[in-house]
């Protein structure tokens, strides 16, 4: 291989790199680390695509181990960069590989399939093993129902699911990868992520939180509270404010 | 999934020259040309009655593997020492389908689609995706120590590609009780440990790279797909990856580890010029670039297991897996001091007027009224004397 091959290789990445290597931008940029977890083949892949990419993936295909994603979402004027840690549903892959992703994490997204009960069934097993590797339980943590443009194939209804969420304090999302649709709406279920991650604790190293912005405590606490003030409503509002709630399903 | 499907393993061998097309029809021919005295070379070989294996190896290893499909059909039962006029019958489709993996294969298998060449008809490729849940659920059964894991797909995909069902289910057969043992036990543990080998071994060439990566806290994650499916589930084109298989069938299980060092030793530019940050680099190497110089990687690859045995190495990733055992006991006895005080705050709430957990403290605090009383009635100090008194006089 010729060294102009190489560079031409590495051009997309440059051009990727140049937009972050600005080191005035980086000190006011703030990364957050999210993980996705749940049973095989919920779709786990397909959403992060999805608000990642853009759009469905053609060909889908069994993850193995970890993939990483990430994408820069603008918040209140200020630039965070979401980075969405795919993981292997196989339960052999989250008893020994996948627990070393659990380290530092700002966010959880659990996924299951909507027209899948046993997916929505193994969800206690996920949580446990999350509070087993978590640093902090205050963490924000979202349920998500995969797949709801089956309507005539779902097996969970929303009431179940919202009462387990609502047990764990978990918002609950229903949306589907695939529906173009709800394309906004797998955009504004990380983008209420988002939100709320930009309002908690700064997650950067201590010498730049003093460029975090609007730093309150009590939204950390709000994933908490009462379902009303949760879910996605809130979130197309204040993600994109022209948008309303009608991507709901 | 099932779909009937006439395609059957000889129909195989006729959809093969096309898949090869496919996937490089402008390099085939050049491809063969370059190889044409290898090619000759290894049909000798194996046209002589008593197969010459080692020699056999040495076409595997050295540039251009088998080179074609064809020969490929031929040589890797040999190598593998098969015999493919007595091949176990397929058992009956309830056994297949009733054991404890099927559903997971089926779902892997379902989402295979990227394995099989561009173009090809959707019903042929139904019919293969059929054979190769068979072909993977025919071992499973096989051997109850066996476990199913995410990419035994990919590898297997790769073989009933080139061979067919019945051969490709005799070679994976084999080769999980050897090659791919150590992927198939009930957990990853021993997987985890392989992937312990590449370290020691960019270490040992370029100590730099090596303390770079273990800074960025990457880890091993990255090529863990690259090990489990003999390279299947990352390399583009299948005549890259049936060369690599050439490769490792031919030499030790260890071998794809091997091929991670090189790799990762071929990209230390492009891995310096990065960040030292673990998310970084687990992007940036987990995507194999698609120009890659296999032939000259796997020299690179057979250069180091020559230089740098697994027994020599194997001191170094026990080391390494002890450090990262004992990183994780440190990480989880922080965790327990920081989940200690979170834990006793569970009570503290039950002492709040906020409004939560209205039955729970109506509970708490009926039964502690309840409690305190009966307590304080029957150690009201005049009856506790009297009674005392009165008892013991």
């Amino acid at each position: 291989m010729t060294t102009e091959q190489k560079t031409e290789v590495r051009k997309p990445e440059k051009e990727f790199e140049s937009s972050v290597t600005v080191l005035e931008k980086q000190t006011q940029r703030r990364i957050f680390k999210i993980i996705v977890i749940g049973d095989s083949n919920v779709g786990k892949t397909c959403l992060t695509y999805r608000f990642c990419c853009g759009k469905f993936p053609d060909k889908t295909e069994a993850t193995i181990g970890v993939d990483f994603r990430e994408k820069m979402v603008e918040v209140d004027s200020e630039n965070l960069k979401l980075q969405l840690w795919d993981t292997a549903g196989q339960e052999r892959f989250r008893k020994s590989m996948v627990q070393h992703y659990y380290r530092n994490v700002h966010a959880v997204v659990f996924v299951f399939d909507v027209t899948k009960m046993s997916s929505f069934e193994n969800m206690p097993g996920w949580i446990e093993e999350c509070d087993r590797h978590n640093l902090n339980k205050e963490i924000p943590r979202i349920f998500v129902g995969n797949k709801c443009d089956m309507t005539d194939k779902i097996a969970v209804n929303t009431n179940l699911a919202q009462k387990f969420a609502d047990s764990h304090n978990m918002p609950l999302f229903e949306t589907s990868a695939k529906d173009d649709e709800k394309a906004n709406h797998v955009d504004a279920i990380f983008m209420t992520l988002a939100h709320k991650l930009k309002n908690s604790k700064p997650m950067m190293p201590l010498h730049l939180s003093q460029y975090g912005t609007g730093y309150q405590n009590n939204d950390i606490v709000n994933i908490n509270d009462s379902p009303e003030r949760r879910g996605l409503r809130r979130a197309t509002q204040d993600a994109d404010g022209n948008k309303d709630g009608n991507c709901a399903c | 999934m099932k779909l009937t499907n006439g395609s059957t393993t000889e129909s195989l061998a006729t959809i093969n020259p096309a898949i090869i097309e496919s996937d490089n029809d402008t390099d085939k021919g050049c491809f063969d040309e370059i190889y044409l005295e290898k090619k000759q070379q290894i049909e000798a070989c194996l046209s002589e009655e008593n197969v010459d294996i080692d020699k056999l190896r040495e076409f595997a290893i050295s540039p251009g593997g088998f080179v074609t499909d064809d020969l490929r059909q031929r040589a890797w039962p040999k190598m593998v020492g098969i015999d493919v006029e007595n091949i176990p019958p397929k058992p009956d489709e309830a056994v297949l389908h009733g054991h404890r993996d099927y559903n997971q294969v089926v779902l892997d298998v379902n989402r295979s689609l990227k394995r099989f060449p561009p173009g090809m008809d959707d019903n042929i490729r139904l019919g293969l995706q059929d054979q190769l849940v068979d072909l993977i659920m025919r071992v499973l059964v096989r051997h109850d120590e066996l476990h199913y894991y995410q990419g035994y797909h990919d590898i297997c995909v790769t073989f009933l590609l080139v061979v067919g069902e019945d051969v490709a289910f005799a070679l994976v057969d084999k080769l999980s009780m050897n090659h791919l043992r150590d992927f198939m036990d009930a957990n990853m543990d021993r997987t985890k440990h392989i992937l312990n080998y590449m370290y020691p071994l960019i270490s040992r060439v370029n100590p730099k790279l090596t303390d770079f990566l273990e800074r960025s806290e990457v880890g091993t994650i990255f090529s863990l797909s690259w090990l489990i499916t003999w390279y299947g589930h990352v390399l583009p084109h299948l005549r890259d990856i049936v060369r690599c298989y050439d490769f490792f069938i031919a030499c030790h299980p260890l071998m794809p580890i091997y091929l991670a060092a090189a790799i990762v030793l071929y990209r230390e530019k492009e891995i310096l010029e990065n960040e030292c940050d673990m998310c970084i680099l687990h992007g940036l190497l987990s995507k194999i670039p698609d120009d890659l110089p296999y032939e000259q990687l796997i020299v690179r690859a057979g250069q180091l297991y020559k230089k740098f045995s697994p027994d020599e190495v194997a001191h170094d990733a026990i080391l390494n897996f002890k450090k990262s055992q004992q990183l994780a006991k440190a990480r989880i006895q922080n965790r327990q001091k920081y989940l200690k005080p979170v834990k006793k705050k569970r009570w503290f709430p039950l002492l709040y007027q906020d409004g939560s957990n209205i039955y729970l403290k109506i509970t708490f605090w009926t039964l502690t009224a309840v409690i305190s009383a009966t307590v304080i009635a029957y150690l009201k100090p005049s009856d506790w004397d009297m009674n005392i008194a009165g008892w013991w006089t």
